[in-house]
């Protein structure tokens, strides 16, 4: 960087996150770093009539977070999640609250379906029974209930957005968050992103067979599609310099977002991946980073077999002859997809190596793919303490791409 | 039992019934305890709530300007109220 010139980088200051490892970034970290996965039986609801019969749910939350959280009982799952994440994020960012009502604060959140589980159970009950359903369930059915959960419990007067692009919201949430950070719109922001297990999401990508009977194997020859996970997870974003000056210790350097669409297919990828290529070069492009100082990826990886061919093909497009060296992390293998919170939570993972100087395995299911020669991290966690940067994508539905890099905090000299 | 009394225990289960309170059961309701805020806690949607359920129950009609803190203070006054309009 150069002397004259503001610094305009955003540091990652807080992380807090909930999914079927556990509540909490100590259990996810624990559990990412066991490469087992976190996905198996699930009792949400019922079901025995669809084909696949797995999911990574998360257990019932701490009896102490209901006492903390007033008008719990009018959260759905989703909410509860958020609003977890938030407070621990906020905690380990060392952040006072409630906020000061004029403080620049703003809450960036992605999902995908809100309260839509509540929303079903009300239905269901008025099917069986007009007069005992209840309608206070729909109350947190909008997609936007998480983030604004988060922002009525924190006290955030700011901008509170919710963006909801199917399985890229959670990162898309988080690119308009450091855009806001670093224009000054905000000081802080609270971004992030929740989902909870429901059935149209189960039904849905049951019904389009894209869901693997086996917990889900990114990258793998046999792989036959994605598993269901849930939860949140939420990143405190603000300017490095201010975080400095207030004594916070960066976590890691947020350091660019991009973002593109392949206009191609309602759900399938573009297989060129071109959509995907032009996603990590903007955001790339934003980072002023090389290509070169990228040294490992967490991939979008969902396990079906289009997405993570046409993932392959991205890398190849970006990273030539580096792709097929470059360290993979595949953490929906571990925690499951997270739909519109997986690039919040993926994000989380992604701070969470380069702060540890090590990337998380997954189990080693079945064969490697000779279509795919890629170095996905198996079996043990990889020692990387040098990583200088890494980048984690999110290739969703309608063909919406999105691509974070976040750099290695190496302190104030760097 | 009298009739208020009846009224009151009828209130009461239709408390705990229709707004799915976790925990609570009718006999743990005091008559002269506040619905809102302290005491049971409800908020303004269970005011909403509870509204629709005591007009289906007791054949009556709750007019908005009606829903205000006197009636709605407690099972007893809310008992006072039904049993002046059935």
């Amino acid at each position: 960087m150069q002397p004259d010139q503001p610094d305009r980088r955003v540091a990652v200051t807080g992380v807090g996150a909930v999914c079927g490892l556990g509540w909490g970034i100590p259990p996810l970290w624990a559990g990412l770093r066991a490469g087992q996965p976190g996905i198996g039986p699930f009792q949400r609801f019922d079901h025995s009539q669809h084909r696949t019969h797995l999911a990574a749910e998360v257990e019932a939350p701490p009896a102490t977070l209901a006492r903390a959280c007033p008008g719990w009982r009018r959260l759905s799952i989703a909410d509860r999640f958020a609003l977890f994440a938030a407070l621990e994020a906020a905690e380990t960012a060392g952040l006072a609250m409630p906020f000061d009502e004029d403080a620049e604060i703003g809450v960036y959140f992605g999902s995908s379906t809100g309260g839509m589980y509540e929303s079903e159970l009300f239905f269901a009950e008025f099917l069986r029974d007009p007069r005992r359903a209840r309608l206070s369930a729909l109350i947190p059915q909008q997609v936007n209930a998480p983030g604004d959960a988060v922002a009525r419990h924190l006290g955030v007067t700011g901008p509170v957005v919710t963006y909801s692009s199917a399985c890229a919201s959670g990162a898309l949430a988080l690119g308009a968050a450091l855009d806001a950070v670093r224009s000054g719109e905000v000081e802080v922001a609270i971004a992030g992103g929740s989902d909870s297990l429901c059935q149209l999401t189960y039904a849905g990508f049951n019904s389009l067979r894209s869901v693997d009977e086996v917990p889900c194997r990114p990258f793998r020859a046999g792989r036959a599609g994605m598993s269901f996970g849930e939860g949140a997870a939420v990143l405190v974003l603000e300017p490095l310099a201010r975080a400095l000056a207030r004594g916070a210790e960066p976590l890691a350097v947020f350091a660019g977002a991009g973002a593109s669409c392949d206009a191609h297919h309602m759900t399938a990828p573009d297989p060129s991946g071109a959509g995907a290529a032009a996603a990590l070069e903007a955001a790339l492009a934003d980072a002023g980073l090389a290509a070169g100082t990228i040294d490992f990826i967490n991939v979008h990886g969902t396990g079906t077999p289009l997405n993570d061919a046409a993932e392959w093909q991205a890398l190849q497009r970006v990273f030539g002859e580096r792709a097929g060296g470059m360290p993979l992390v595949a953490t929906k293998a571990l925690i499951g997809h997270l739909l519109g919170c997986s690039g919040a939570i993926e994000a989380v993972a992604t701070v969470l190596c380069l702060r540890h100087g090590e990337l998380h395995p997954v189990r080693r299911d079945g064969e490697a793919d000779p279509e795919l020669p890629v170095a996905l991290v198996l079996d043990e966690p990889l020692p990387l303490a040098g990583a200088r940067a890494a980048v984690s994508t999110s290739l969703a539905f309608g063909g919406s791409n999105a691509a974070l890099v976040f750099s290695r905090w190496t302190g104030p000299a760097a | 039992m009298s009739e208020a009394a009846a009224t009151t225990a009828r209130i009461k289960r239709l408390i705990v019934d229709s707004l799915n309170l976790e925990g609570v059961r009718p006999e743990m309701i005091e008559d002269e305890a506040p619905l809102f805020g302290e005491g049971l806690g409800l908020d303004s949607v269970d005011a909403l709530e509870l509204v629709v359920a005591l007009e289906k129950e007791f054949g009556i009609r709750i007019k908005s300007q009606e829903i205000g803190r006197e009636v709605f203070s407690s099972v007893s006054t809310l008992s006072q109220f039904i049993e002046g309009r059935t």
